[in-house]
């Protein structure tokens, strides 16, 4: 009784079945090894180009903010992140020394904040943090860029310390926040207006220049002066020195 | 407009926050007054120290033409600080000990530690030991405090003068006298105790 001749019943059909399972194994993993063997050397040939493409420029990497940018366009082309440090004795940062860099950076960024929280109330706008880093920096740390901050400041969120970025609404200004507060739309609109105004905010500029009621515009205010100390009252303001202002610090630019 | 740093006349060099019209204002959130507190506490400690001011009163708030008005006003922005606020300020400095009321049971004038007793202890007996070259000598308050070439101590108070020498006496460096035309001090060699 014959049915099929490779794939007869019987104990000779069952081995002559494993033995080509067995042989479709081998060529299978031929193939794999083969392609891992490949991708290897691709790797390989990736990772050795862009080493010696780092290291040929790591000084215009570290110094010069476009030709960072340039880089990391790239790199985040390729699915890559070379800044996403800092983690310790990873490969990037032996190669570019750009956790180093990133690091550094984020401690000033963070001695930025500490330092002019007590007048900011912990709210900074990107410009004037890019700009008092910078100062920090001195000529030599080489120029940086609001991207490159925003960047550190991404990769100091996995240290908990609440530092975000946020947007003024306006879609152009952005605020740094290195304190657990929330800013609710309201607030951002203070900001915003107050900013216009070199730092100084009153009910008026609300009411007209943002059509809000005179309750609104008080709750806000008298929020953000008393329980979250995000502004300041003058009452020595108007022509008579008798008026009442407040005065946003965030929004305020210092030249020390 | 932003707030920057400004020279006065007298070439003390005013800090940003200066510029800021609400830091001449009592604020009514406790933790930016802590702020303003700590930051007017430095200002004044260092403009006295500049100037070679022992005393602030509240009165330097209320009238103009004091030795304080560089700090205590400001005409470019028309801002002044406020008797309340700079009454508030020098409670906190006589509480951290960087003032004394002076005279004592009032609250109105303070003596100001831009130098503490001890500093002042330390400064009054090296000049004393160059000045007068030698130990063992007895000074009048008046000749320490007026002295003929201008010094350290030049002008100093007698209360904050008392309180260095007790300082002085109390290390075994120096003991205090009555001489005729008031008080003395005689000063003892460091190891003499």
């Amino acid at each position: 009784m014959h049915r099929h001749r490779l794939g007869g019943v019987g104990l000779a059909a069952l081995q002559r079945q494993q033995e080509s399972l067995k042989s479709f194994d081998a060529l299978s993993n031929q193939l794999s090894n083969a392609q891992v063997d490949n991708l290897h050397a691709q790797l390989y040939q990736f990772r050795a180009a862009l080493t010696r493409f780092a290291t040929h420029h790591r000084a215009d990497i570290r110094s010069d903010p476009r030709f960072r940018h340039a880089f990391q366009q790239m790199c985040a082309s390729i699915g890559v992140d070379p800044l996403a440090g800092p983690r310790r004795g990873g490969w990037w940062e032996e190669t570019l020394g750009l956790g180093d860099w990133q690091s550094e950076l984020g401690v000033q960024i963070v001695d930025v904040c500490v330092s002019t929280r007590p007048r900011n109330g912990g709210f900074i706008e990107l410009s004037e943090l890019v700009r008092l880093v910078s100062r920090l920096r001195g000529l030599q740390g080489g120029a940086i860029t609001e991207e490159d901050v925003v960047r550190s400041i991404q990769a100091l969120k996995p240290l908990g310390a609440g530092y975000e970025v946020l947007d003024f609404g306006d879609g152009s200004r952005k605020i740094v926040r290195s304190v657990p507060k929330e800013l609710d739309e309201d607030q951002m609109v203070v900001l915003a207006v107050a900013s216009e105004q070199k730092g100084r905010i009153n009910e008026d500029l609300l009411i007209h220049g943002k059509g809000w009621t005179a309750e609104r515009a008080t709750v806000v205010l008298q929020n953000m002066l008393l329980r979250d100390g995000t502004c300041w009252l003058d009452k020595q303001d108007g022509p008579d020195g008798t008026g009442w202002a407040y005065w946003v610090p965030a929004a305020m630019q210092w030249d020390d | 407009m932003s707030f920057s740093t400004y020279k006065t006349p007298s070439g003390f060099l005013l800090p940003s926050i200066h510029s800021a019209p609400p830091f001449f204002t009592q604020q009514p959130n406790a933790a930016t007054q802590v702020v303003f507190t700590e930051q007017w506490t430095r200002l004044i400690l260092a403009y006295a120290r500049y100037r070679r001011l022992f005393t602030v009163r509240v009165e330097d708030a209320e009238v103009s033409g004091g030795e304080w008005d560089e700090v205590l006003r400001n005409p470019r922005i028309n801002r002044r600080l406020m008797p309340g606020q700079l009454a508030h300020i020098l409670s906190v400095m006589v509480s951290e000990n960087l003032a004394m009321y002076e005279p004592a049971k009032q609250t109105r004038a303070t003596l100001l530690y831009w130098r503490l007793p001890e500093e002042w202890a330390e400064v009054l007996y090296e000049w004393q030991v160059v000045n007068t070259g030698q130990l063992n000598t007895i000074l009048t308050f008046y000749e320490i405090s007026e002295p003929p070439v201008p010094s350290e101590l030049s002008g100093i108070p007698q209360s904050l003068l008392r309180s260095a020498i007790a300082v002085l006496v109390k290390g075994g460096r120096a003991q205090l006298i009555s001489i005729s035309d008031g008080d003395g001090v005689r000063f003892f060699p460091r190891n003499a105790k």
